[in-house]
């Protein structure tokens, strides 16, 4: 394939990102302190690496990069999006993998959750002050609508499927769950460690009047 | 009686010590309208084609560059970028109407500090041995008068390790899109340059060299014949443009 399309592709992310984050000077100043750290997103299927530059200017993304990486992410294409759209914040069973820094990672997806663009700045910079302001407003109200919406409709769902269908465990059903599994792990791992403990020394026991013949 | 040495300048043979004067007066008339030219030529693609080669060059923080040819300071810019406080980056360009134009932009747009720049040919470069971990030329080649000469003398320039890397015009791989970009080239080229810089013939120049420059193969083997080890090219848009790409031992 040649590789002016995966450039291109990247080309474009890349300009649209930072041409969001111009209104956003926060942002950028945050993105700037972490630079020179270098983000690795390495999708296993189809092989492809992209690697997230931050720095003064927003975020660069680069198809090749031969310096020192921060940190690795590593998955296959849906596993990676999940990770990205989930609020989750560990990688258990996200069928990601992680290599290096956590911190950088942590930080990074810190600034670009808050992102908050300047929209009155952007609108007055093309249709002048009056309607930019008028328009950010118009903005401003309709995505705090669609968020709160969103995140009704989340914990409406979770409710009918933990509390009216019972399909789903609740997250403290969940979380017990989960600490017993751990309970039960740990003492399974101690009563191998106590059973290997016993064959070795029942071992130990059986080569002693052997040896002791053997000495004699 | 003695035979004049030639070469080619596009489709016409020239004395051997007249191309460079000729290079030299297309790229005066070009110099202050270059970019918008390259724009307007390429579609913006020459934007892409330069990115894929700052990616490929392996570039890093307190690295020594080379931009030869680096004319309006495109490469150089992202170097700068790149090697970072502890660098450093040369343009270098035989033409004092490019440099000067490379350099006022790159001053206007805050490079500073890791950047100097030389007036220099590409044949006969004025640096110590082993002094860069890379050189760039990019569309510049086809323009150098004694191409193996300049080969080189980059590599002796080089740091054992140091790579080069050639952007330049090369031979589409499609017959069908050959016919489409010769169309292009000496129809439509010529046309644009008379629009924009009243300036056809600088321009029917640029179709031709491209014409006569080596294709893939051939400038690849140029590579290994001057000393580069594991080289190698990258087509970009269907072979319109190459990245050739060689090691110093």
């Amino acid at each position: 394939m040649d590789p002016m399309f995966s450039t291109a592709a990247l080309a474009s992310a890349e300009k649209m990102i930072n041409a969001a984050l111009v209104y956003d000077p926060a942002s950028r100043i945050a993105l700037a302190a972490l630079e020179p750290q270098v983000l690795a997103i390495h999708i296993t299927s189809p092989d492809t690496k992209v690697f997230v530059l931050p720095g003064v200017e927003g975020l660069e993304l680069h198809g090749n990069y031969e310096g020192e990486v921060t940190t690795q992410l590593q998955g296959t294409l849906p596993a990676l999006l999940g990770l990205i759209k989930s609020d989750r914040l560990n990688l258990k069973d996200s069928g990601v993998q992680l290599f290096g820094s956590t911190s950088f990672l942590a930080e990074l997806q810190k600034i670009l959750k808050n992102v908050d663009i300047d929209w009155e700045e952007m609108l007055s910079q093309v249709f002048g002050d009056i309607i930019g302001h008028q328009g950010a407003e118009l903005i401003r109200s309709k995505l705090s609508w669609t968020k709160d919406r969103v995140t009704n409709i989340q914990r409406l769902t979770s409710e009918f499927l933990t509390e009216e269908l019972r399909v789903l465990p609740s997250k403290p059903e969940l979380a017990f769950f989960n600490a017993q599994v751990d309970e039960l792990k740990l003492g399974a791992d101690r009563v191998k460690a106590r059973i290997e403990h016993i064959l070795a020394r029942i071992a130990r026991q059986g080569s002693e009047p052997h040896n002791r013949n053997k000495n004699s | 009686m003695s035979e004049q040495k030639t070469t080619h300048f596009g489709f016409e043979q020239v004395a051997v010590e007249k191309k460079a004067e000729r290079v030299a007066g297309v790229f005066h008339s070009v110099a202050a309208k270059y970019d918008v030219m390259n724009d307007l030529m390429s579609a913006g693609i020459h934007r892409l084609w330069k990115r894929f080669t700052i990616e490929a060059s392996g570039v890093r923080a307190g690295h020594k560059v080379l931009d030869i040819a680096g004319g309006t300071g495109d490469l150089s810019y992202q170097f700068a970028k790149l090697v970072g406080k502890d660098g450093q980056v040369i343009l270098a360009d035989i033409n004092s109407s490019m440099l000067n134009v490379g350099r006022d932009r790159l001053i206007d747009r805050g490079v500073a500090g890791n950047i100097q720049f030389a007036q220099t040919d590409a044949q006969y470069l004025p640096f110590p041995d082993n002094t860069f971990d890379c050189i760039t030329i990019a569309f510049g080649l086809r323009n150098v008068t004694d191409k193996d000469l300049a080969l080189r003398s980059m590599l002796r320039v080089l740091k054992p390790g140091g790579r080069l890397l050639v952007l330049e015009f090369s031979k589409p791989q499609h017959t069908a899109l050959e016919k489409v970009y010769d169309t292009y080239s000496f129809k439509l080229l010529p046309l644009i340059g008379k629009l924009v810089t009243n300036d056809a013939d600088s321009y029917r120049y640029l179709a031709e060299s491209i014409r006569m420059h080596p294709d893939q193969e051939t400038l690849k083997d140029m590579m290994k014949n001057a000393g580069f080890v594991n080289a190698e090219f990258t087509n970009m848009t269907g072979g319109i443009v190459a990245l050739h790409k060689g090691i110093k031992p």
